[in-house]
């Protein structure tokens, strides 16, 4: 940290010139981010695989743009991506692990930092990073397929930067309203909403896919791109467009729309920096007054007198306690279930789904028993010093296991069964019923192993972040693989499903149902023998790696 | 371990009659590095049974570091570590006694704040494998000690900090552990708080029990234990009865002081020549 802060500490003398606010932000996004690589390394592993990968993903954009240009679908496919880019970024501070202290405001509040200077060097600071840099790639790449002509490129030149900058902006708006909502009393209640919202929005972009899929071309996605096109920062993308067909006034104003779309997010941003640096911390205030509701938790029997006794009942009723209590516990569950729910019966309403939908819901589920330790934080410890053998970290993961299966075992019936009964396809319940609970099987399976290999923190201090500085790699891969893992766990019932169905013995179809559950039990089981061993050994090691951040 | 009979050379306070020699806390050569720094440069330390002991330090002296790796929450890089004669680092079934042996209350690391106070006991203590109806007693008789059976439906995230530590410590004590650690137990607390959680500890270690606390403020070290060991800069310094570590210096302070090589600093007057009240312009002055 010291060698983060020197640069704004030191030149206090009043000759020696007083370095830029922007400068000293930027310089110490990179010392934590340094710092960060520094601690392990396997964290500088994850973090220049994400770097390798998001280079290569960039030139493949780059280069799919570059063959795109002159197509007559160009503008659809350049703006619509950069709209879906935005959206993005729009969403991708409520959801996905991301952990910058240089934009908690939390840390600034004791530094005598007027706002503007203090946005303006937010901005730029979070405008390092590969995230950003991909998005002004691809930005790039969309000119570069749209413009022609004079007009067309000196607009592309304002609107690479325009867009990236837009974006960032954008992301950082809403993360700093989100986190008013995440520390105030009603907020947090209002928060879980926002899963709802997500969960609505990821059906819209799928309403797309799917219209594409049927209607035969990207022609269909010309009124969308109509929309889009004035939507900034796609705007910015769509002025390129128009400045090449020769729509210069039209060009002008998606551009100057942009603009101030840029500078109204800047001052909301600024709005709730500022509200949030001097109005009490309300993640206190908000806790406070719960106290007056937990008075009737004294009459708890009800839970503990349901559960087993010992530790298996206690670790089940902490972890079924803390869905409900712990904020952020609680939006992930919230998250999961109403996509879950949502994904399969829109698509079922809308005629075009299929049953199968239905193990949506199983694979957001089984995601919640991911980084199991990393959800105790540094509590860990209190789990570590009862645990000494390997049947000890055995009955803990088993537990916590079946608290998870508790809830999500009958809901993936239910969803199964609703979706069933909207779609009128009973016939198909049991095979797909078999496939979702072998899902969760798998899902659960690996997320013990993941839990017990890959444990990253979770910061609880702040709404900001999912995963500690320099962590996120390793969160990234701890997910991704776990979950393809779980898709190759699965791929014998998979098999077996199409192999049925194109063999036409439709007749032994059931018998997935009663496989699946005992594949997805036994995935469980293992699972739960392969982390057990694992987590007794590597105890310190976890707890070290939970306390992060 | 062998049996070994009562040897009474460590008993010079009298306290604690038929604690065996087996140490409550044996380590040798303890070593820990974080990246550059040495935390714990190989040290040696016999902590003895049924004794209050302090180990104090300045900060990043390696007090946490040291009792981290002596509760088993932080693998050592080298060194072996006796807890009550059993390998805290050996295998499994001797881990197991150490942990069932041992109470901790870390500092800096977090409880399950999402509980209520008597939540939190009851979990902690069915995870140690009481069975409930004890847990349940026990839990009840130490709020009331600590004085928190007034808050005991509360969540721990609303606790003070002095609450957080009383709560910590009857996690701790609940399944009346042989040796409690206790790191900057008293860190923050209020007065009466601090008496409270005096009060039990002088009442626990009255039994027997030895308990083992870190701390850098040696005015409370002096009042509270009988056994000093004294670590600065990842070594071990001093080790043996209060008295002894004192030795012929007026105060614990003073003796703390010429261990660590502090005491001929000067306040460093010349080099702090700007500051001073309202003379010169400092960078909070130039910003405004």
């Amino acid at each position: 940290m010291s060698a983060a802060t020197s640069p704004a500490t030191s030149p206090v003398t009043t000759t020696a010139p007083v370095p830029s606010l922007t400068s000293v932000f930027v310089r110490l996004k990179l010392a934590l981010l340094r710092n960060g690589l520094r601690q392990s390394g396997g964290r500088t592993v994850a973090y220049i695989l994400s770097i390798v990968f998001g280079a290569v993903l960039a030139a493949a954009m780059v280069l799919a743009f570059v063959l795109l240009r002159g197509s007559a679908d160009a503008d659809t496919v350049a703006i619509l991506l950069t709209g879906v880019l935005a959206l993005s970024w729009t969403v991708m501070p409520l959801f996905i692990p991301s952990g910058d202290e240089t934009l908690d405001p939390s840390r600034l509040v004791m530094l005598p930092l007027r706002p503007r200077p203090l946005v303006r060097a937010l901005l730029v600071a979070s405008l390092v990073g590969v995230g950003p840099a991909l998005t002004f790639v691809l930005a790039l790449g969309a000119v570069l397929a749209l413009a022609h002509g004079a007009a067309a490129t000196v607009l592309a030149v304002l609107a690479v930067p325009l867009t990236a900058v837009t974006c960032v902006a954008l992301s950082r708006a809403v993360a700093a309203a989100n986190v008013r909502l995440l520390t105030s009393r009603k907020g947090r209640d209002l928060a879980l909403l926002s899963g709802l919202v997500i969960a609505v929005g990821m059906q819209f972009v799928n309403f797309g896919a799917q219209r594409l899929g049927r209607a035969g071309g990207l022609e269909s996605l010309e009124p969308a791109t109509a929309v889009v096109g004035w939507l900034p920062p796609a705007a910015a993308i769509g002025a390129v467009d128009s400045a090449s067909k020769g729509d210069y006034a039209v060009a002008a104003a998606r551009l100057l729309l942009t603009a101030a779309v840029l500078v109204a997010l800047v001052y909301w941003w600024q709005r709730s920096l500022v509200r949030l640096m001097v109005e009490p911390d309300g993640s206190t205030i908000g806790a406070a007054s719960d106290a007056g509701a937990k008075e009737k938790s004294a009459g708890s029997g009800l839970l503990a007198r349901v559960l087993p006794g010992g530790r298996t009942g206690a670790v089940m009723e902490r972890s079924l306690r803390y869905i409900w209590r712990d904020p952020k516990t609680k939006a992930a569950w919230v998250t999961s279930l109403a996509i879950g729910l949502i994904v399969p019966l829109f698509n079922a309403f809308q005629g075009a789904g299929s049953i199968y939908f239905a193990c949506f819901a199983s694979g957001m589920l089984g995601m919640l028993m991911y980084n199991q330790f990393g959800q105790d934080s540094s509590a860990f410890w209190m789990v570590a010093q009862t645990v000494s053998t390997a049947a000890d970290a055995y009955a803990e993961l088993r537990a916590r296991a079946l608290a998870l299966l508790a809830i999500t075992l009958p809901f993936t019936v239910l969803v199964t069964g609703v979706t069933a009964a909207v779609l009128g396809d009973w016939g198909q319940f049991p095979e797909a019923l078999g496939l979702a609970l072998g899902l969760l099987g798998a899902m659960v399976g690996t997320g013990a192993v993941t839990s017990a290999s890959f444990p990253y923190s979770i910061p609880q201090d702040s709404g900001y972040k999912n995963v500690a500085p320099g962590q996120g790699g390793l969160a990234w891969i701890s997910i991704m693989g776990g979950m393809l893992a779980a898709g190759v766990l699965c791929s014998p019932l998979i098999g077996a499903t199409v192999y049925l169905h194109v063999s036409d013995q439709q007749s032994l179809l059931w018998l997935l149902l009663p496989a699946g559950a005992l594949y997805g039990a036994l995935l469980i089981l293992a699972g739960l023998k392969l982390a057990a061993p694992r987590t007794a050994k590597r105890l310190p090691e976890i707890l070290t790696a939970v306390s992060k951040g | 371990m062998p049996d070994q009979a009562f040897d009474g050379a460590f008993d010079k306070a009298g306290t604690a009659p038929g604690e065996g020699a087996v140490p409550a806390v044996r380590v040798e050569g303890l070593w820990k590095r974080f990246g550059q720094q040495i935390a714990v440069n190989g040290i040696d330390l016999v902590l003895p049974a049924g004794r209050f002991i302090g180990l104090v330090g300045p900060n990043g002296a390696g007090k946490t570091t040291t009792l981290s790796m002596i509760t088993g929450l932080l693998r050592p890089d080298h060194g072996r570590i006796l807890v009550a004669g059993h390998d805290v680092w050996a295998d499994p079934e001797s881990v197991a006694e150490v942990k069932a042996r041992i109470g901790i209350l870390p500092e800096g690391l977090r409880l399950f704040e999402r509980l209520s106070g008597r939540e939190l006991l009851a979990y902690s203590g069915r995870l140690r494998g009481l069975p409930g109806a004890e847990v349940d007693k026990r839990a009840a008789q130490l709020l009331d000690v600590l004085d928190l059976t007034g808050s005991q439906n509360k969540l721990v995230v609303d606790y003070s900090t002095g609450m957080r530590k009383k709560i910590g410590l009857a996690a701790a004590l609940l399944h009346n552990p042989e040796v409690l650690f206790l790191d900057e137990p008293f860190e923050g607390v209020d007065p009466v708080s601090a008496q409270t959680i005096r009060g039990v500890l002088e009442r626990y270690t009255s039994s027997g029990a030895t308990v083992v606390f870190s701390s850098h403020v040696m005015e409370l070290v002096e009042s509270l234990c009988d056994w000093v060991a004294v670590m600065a800069g990842g070594r071990i310094r001093a080790q043996g009865p209060l008295a002894e570590v004192r030795g012929s210096a007026s105060s614990l302070q003073e003796a703390f002081l010429e261990l660590v090589g502090a005491n001929g600093r000067s306040a460093a007057g010349d080099s702090l020549d700007w500051l001073g009240g309202g003379s010169g312009a400092g960078a909070g002055g130039t910003q405004r």
